[in-house]
């Protein structure tokens, strides 16, 4: 090999500029190896070539090198890697984020969605438990006013006992004179079919008079039609549903007589 | 020095850029024409450096020579990837190039004066071509294409440019 017709081909410089080929540049290293002449003429290229570029060098503005050495980490290694690992890295990060926020939001859909149905049971027992206080205050109130007008001087009370049609049955009145009050209390007597009902009667001057009608299922007092004076006996008879102008005597099925006093 | 570099020792890194960071910076700039791109290529080429410290082999040349190789492919990379146009090129380097000077750093200038005298003193052919390399930023592959010169003249001209560059500079 002709070593200075090599060198003079510019090849070195070449090499030293970056401007060559992979195996141009493997073949260029090779013959350094073997010829010490091509490998002091390279390191005599270098040295120009340096020395032009620092005489053309621009300074950088300081915030590149501030920048440069802070993405350097302490131990040396820089941590921005290579953008390849870096965007994997991000990638990777990313769809664990996603995950993680997906599985996050589900759980707390689920969990939305069970409280939800929670509140509603409770919203609901809420409610059950209102009612229920409602109508044992409605219940109460009616037991305290029966129970007032039960233990009233000023109502007679009238006990019905069962006649042959119904010996069983068993029922009172309560009877205000003065103000014409009538209240009823089952002891007991059967329920009727839906077509049927219980009216009660008071008699007075030996007719029956209309004091309304009852189901055979009430507890408690019963509010029935206002009586006047004179009434010497009450009785209840078995009707249409609705009641009746004039009474079934057949179907009687209790009667008590007014005590006098 | 480079086995500090090898050990990743912080310091280096700080040396290398004190000393190369402008030299660097200015073939950067002169291929990709923009200070912003530039300070990129130039962080990118420094972390590359940084990081591909093991691939450098001292037998196969200066550590300035690898850095600029590696700096240079960088710059050459993102002119591609940004189809910056190449007849732009011959334009307005000299402009921006002296523009950054006057921002940077007034003893340059000094410097840019006694390079041109230099320059001036080379023969029209070799002055070509060290200036399109070196200043414009071409490669020589470019220059042969942009201006039909083949590339085997390219590469002697540049031989003889730099050598005579050698000379000069050795006063």
């Amino acid at each position: 090999m002709n070593i200075s017709e090599y060198i003079s081909s510019g090849i070195l410089e070449a090499y030293a500029i970056g401007g060559l080929s992979d195996a141009e540049r493997a073949d260029v290293e090779k013959n350094m190896t073997q010829y010490p002449e091509i490998r002091a003429e390279l390191s005599a290229i270098e040295e120009a070539q340096e020395m032009l570029l620092q005489k053309l060098a621009i300074n950088p503005p300081a915030s590149v090198k501030t920048k440069l050495m802070h993405s350097v980490g302490p131990r040396g290694k820089a941590v921005a890697l290579n953008a390849f690992v870096q965007w994997k890295f991000v990638a990777a990060a990313s769809i664990f984020l996603a995950m993680f926020l997906g599985f996050l939001a589900y759980d707390y859909r689920d969990r939305w969605l069970h409280t939800q149905v929670a509140l509603n049971d409770l919203m609901a027992q809420n409610q059950q438990v209102a009612q229920d206080y409602q109508r044992v205050n409605v219940r109460l109130d009616k037991m305290e006013n029966d129970l007032r007008i039960v233990n009233d001087p000023s109502f007679t009370k009238v006990v019905m006992r069962g006649t042959a049609n119904a010996p069983q049955s068993l029922a009172s009145v309560y009877w205000n004179k003065e103000s014409k009050e009538v209240y009823l209390s089952i002891q007991s007597m059967r329920e009727l079919t839906q077509e049927k009902q219980y009216q009660l009667w008071a008699i007075i001057d030996g007719k029956p008079v209309d004091a309304g009608v009852f189901d055979g299922n009430v507890s408690g007092l019963i509010h029935m039609k206002e009586i006047a004076q004179g009434a010497v006996t009450f009785a209840v008879t078995i009707e249409a549903r609705g009641g009746t102008p004039s009474p079934t005597l057949e179907t009687m099925q209790v009667a008590g007589v007014v005590s006098k006093g | 020095m480079v086995a500090g570099l090898k050990a990743h020792d912080k310091s280096f890194l700080d040396y290398l850029y004190d000393h190369y960071s402008g030299a660097l910076y200015s073939v950067i700039f002169r291929v990709v024409r923009d200070e912003g791109v530039a300070q990129e290529v130039l962080q990118d080429a420094f972390l590359k450096i940084w990081n591909k410290i093991d691939a450098y082999d001292t037998t196969k040349g200066k550590l300035f020579t690898w850095m600029l190789n590696v700096t240079r492919n960088l710059a050459v990379d993102r002119t591609r990837s940004k189809e910056i146009q190449k007849v732009k090129k011959t334009d307005d380097i000299d402009l921006l190039v002296n523009r950054i000077d006057r921002q940077e750093q007034t003893e340059s200038q000094v410097d840019a004066i006694g390079l041109n005298e230099m320059l001036n003193r080379l023969p029209e052919e070799q002055r070509f071509v060290i200036d399109h390399l070196y200043l414009k930023g071409f490669t020589q592959s470019e220059l042969a294409e942009e201006f039909n010169i083949p590339l085997g003249t390219v590469k002697t001209r540049t031989r003889l440019g730099l050598n005579e560059l050698r000379k000069i500079l050795k006063g």
